[in-house]
């Protein structure tokens, strides 16, 4: 019995064989719809801070750094790729793509750094959270991108220059909460 | 209406009278009652006549609204499917409740975890021993009160150390870990043996606690927990987010859709079914026999691989938010899945049959961890470990949560009562698995289509609310408890591992072994340390962090390797 046993075991381990990958020279493509590191698209991200917002790592972090510009930073360390980012962006700016081997000695390979042109708020003179509906706003801002070179000339200079006052201001900028019924 | 509910409630109002505070209204299979603190012991002694099985303590702060603090225990009545929670406040100045320890000593770590971590102090606690927090925390700092911020890191105590009690005469103490090549997490165990023979032990452990509870009600909104709570546990991740999305649910009266109760269904025996592959590999490995750790990992791998296709990734599955689910499980999906089931109940049938009848199992299993079902009962021991000790307990048929009502299975249950049942409970629960994941997509495809994966909520969740959910993970029944608050976040959110009442037991089921046994034992209530400490590493031990180069490190480890 013992050894019918034993020949047993030596047959399920003789009919599955070698299963092991030889995964770093041999590649391992991730299946669709992997959560891997998430990408950001500059030319559809508005700025709305949604993505920070959710975050449950808080590894994504914005910070306006004058009237015009708007500072996204994405700081993988924590980043725990449960993409919910991905699925709350209004604009579909982010993709989980299927990049696993983030491995890095350098932080800044794994760090990503979006800046965005936004409009100002004539009341408050803090930058301004575009709206989708708003295409007239949205017309306004493509030309405050700097992707196109074309219309990199028109751009008109800021007004706000970086005051440690103002960057004081945003340190403090408070989570939106949900407004009472 | 419950009729056991009725019972209850009749009974405790005849009891204590004027101690009998107020009944919150809830759904019929769930009781929430206040009672005056001095009422504690009858009742808690009234809950067991009837039959309640003790799960957890839950202690908070309450002095925000003027209760000062609060302390909640809950009980399971497993034959009338429900669950009680009985709640007492204590003022302010003088935290002080009664031990129930010495009636039911499944409450120990509790009332201990309380005391370190909130300051309440239980007259008459027959141990009462730091438990959660490091040996140089400073005294006088209670991390779960609400004054404490979460990131708070005081200077550490001078000159402290945890004082191990004293081996009983004629024993010798054998140390076992925090590290050590049968743990696979850090906790210590002073085992005291007499020659090979095991003659008692005294754990000590949460050496891993990383405070998600207090992030939960500090620093996470309601919908960043499920991620959060995923992570308490390397195995049971969508026990745990499931758990809490539950709890929050039944505080907030939200029901979700059917699709989605099934998806959760299919995700948690997902999960089950690797965990209990994992399992089997890893008391393959701890008696020797890694033939079985190989086969059983293979087998596991399918399953991995198949919840990164469904899910995105292998094991943190994200797929729970509260009000239901995030990814559907389309059609193809499905064939994806109905495949990997044949193959994974192939193949794991060939290796039972394989592996039942060897030698080498039955002689290392067989009689080894025994615990009587009577033990078991006064240590309200959980999952395939109270099952294998005779102990007719499954928390999907007792309580049944998202849709196993609809769902038909059987619960193995064994009474050998040793490490052997063990094995013999889970490998028959992997066939159980599969059956519960074939009937869910059969269910699955009838359901219409359109049906949302998510709820769309209407309004904040109102604050002040209780939510009690229990869920059956691979090792027993896990039990969250949430009371909602304001600002978009748990006012108290309490996770109860099932690690936690069972390795409560450990110290009973070592008693009479041998030394060489002490592995698989400890290894065959699938210990999840990190579960049961909840614990971002921060090393509060190190005065001075100090940045060591490469080199540096190799030499020192070279020193300590040649003990210069």
């Amino acid at each position: 019995m013992w050894l019918w046993n034993k020949i047993k075991q030596l047959a399920i381990s003789w009919k599955s064989g070698v299963v092991t990958l030889r995964y770093p020279f041999e590649p391992r493509p991730a299946p669709a719809g992997f959560r891997g590191q998430p990408i950001w698209d500059h030319t559809k991200c508005i700025g709305c801070a949604g993505c920070a917002n959710h975050c449950p790592a808080r590894t994504i972090f914005l910070r306006d750094i004058c009237q015009e510009i708007r500072i996204l930073l994405y700081d993988s360390s924590r980043c725990t790729y449960c993409g919910r980012c991905a699925d709350l962006c209004p604009e579909k700016a982010i993709t989980m793509s299927d990049r696993y081997e983030l491995a890095t000695e350098n932080k800044q390979d794994i760090t990503q750094t979006v800046e965005l042109f936004m409009m100002t708020c004539q009341r408050c003179g803090r930058c301004y959270d575009l709206e989708i509906k708003n295409s007239l706003d949205k017309l306004h801002t493509l030309g405050y991108r700097y992707d196109n070179l074309e219309v990199r000339k028109v751009i008109r200079r800021s007004t706000a220059d970086f005051s440690p006052e103002m960057l004081e201001e945003t340190s403090t900028y408070e989570r939106p909460r949900k407004l009472e019924k | 209406m419950n009729k056991k509910k009725e019972l209850l409630i009749s009974l405790l109002k005849n009891k204590l009278g004027a101690d009998f505070l107020t009944e919150e209204p809830a759904s019929p299979d769930r009781l929430f009652v206040d009672i005056k603190k001095e009422a504690l012991r009858p009742v808690v002694q009234l809950l067991l006549e009837q039959g309640g099985r003790y799960q957890v303590g839950v202690g908070y702060d309450a002095r925000r609204n003027g209760q000062g603090f609060a302390l909640l225990h809950t009980f399971a009545f497993d034959r009338d499917g429900l669950l009680v929670a009985v709640r007492t406040f204590s003022p302010e100045d003088n935290p002080e409740f009664d031990s129930i320890t010495p009636i039911v000593p499944g409450a120990g770590w509790s009332e201990r975890e309380y005391r370190d971590l909130l300051g309440l102090n239980f007259k008459g606690h027959p141990n009462p021993k730091r438990l959660v927090l490091a040996d140089d925390w400073p005294d006088g700092i209670y991390p779960l009160r609400k004054d404490v911020p979460h990131d708070l890191m005081p200077p550490s105590a001078e000159e402290v150390a945890f004082r191990l009690d004293q081996a009983p005469a004629g024993t010798s103490v054998v140390p076992f870990g925090p590290f050590h090549s049968s743990l696979h997490e850090p906790a210590h165990f002073s085992v005291y043996v007499d020659g090979e023979d095991i003659k008692g032990c005294e754990y000590r452990g949460f050496m891993t606690h990383r405070g998600i509870e207090k992030l939960g009600q500090t620093e996470l909104t309601y919908n960043d927990v499920p991620f959060v709570a995923e992570r308490i546990c390397g195995i049971c991740g969508s026990v745990h987010s499931t758990n809490y999305a539950q709890a929050v649910e039944a505080a907030a009266g939200l029901k979700i859709s059917r699709r989605a109760e099934f998806i959760r269904v299919v995700m948690l025996e997902l999960e089950r079914l690797h965990s209990h592959l994992l399992w089997l590999g890893v008391a393959g490995h701890l008696i020797g026999f890694d033939t079985v750790f190989m086969q059983a990992w293979r087998i596991r791998e399918k399953i991995m691989w198949l919840a990164e296709s469904l899910t995105g990734n292998r094991k943190t599955y994200g797929m729970i938010i509260i009000g239901g689910v995030r990814r559907n499980i389309t059609s193809e999906k499905t064939e994806d899945i109905r495949k990997v089931m044949r193959e994974v109940e192939k193949e794991t049938m060939a290796l039972e049959k394989a592996i039942v009848k060897d030698k080498t199992i039955h002689k290392r299993t067989k009689g080894v961890g025994y615990l009587s079902k009577e033990e078991t009962v006064k240590w309200n021991l959980v999952g395939p470990v109270a099952r294998a000790r005779g102990l007719d307990i499954d928390v999907r048929r007792d309580h049944p949560y998202a849709a196993y009502d609809e769902l038909e299975f059987d619960v193995p249950v064994t009474d050998s009562g040793d490490v052997w049942g063990t094995l013999v409970v889970r490998l028959k629960e992997i066939y159980e698995a599969i059956k519960i994941i074939r009937q869910s997509l059969d269910k699955l495809a009838q359901l219409p289509e359109s049906e949302p994966l998510a709820l769309e909520l209407e309004g904040p969740i109102p604050a002040g609310k209780q939510g009690l959910s229990v869920v059956e993970a691979p090792r027993g029944e896990a039990v969250h408890y949430v009371l909602t608050g304001e600002e978009n976040r748990p006012e108290r959110w309490r996770v109860r591992a099932p690690t936690y009442p069972n390795l409560q037991a450990v110290p009973q089921m070592l008693v009479n072994n041998k030394l060489a046994d002490f592995p698989i034992i400890v290894g065959s209530i699938d210990p999840c340390i990190s579960c049961t400490d909840r614990v971002l590493l921060v090393d509060l031990r190190e005065k001075k962090a100090r940045i060591v180069s490469k080199q540096q490190l190799e030499k020192m480890s070279r020193q300590v390797r040649f003990g210069r």
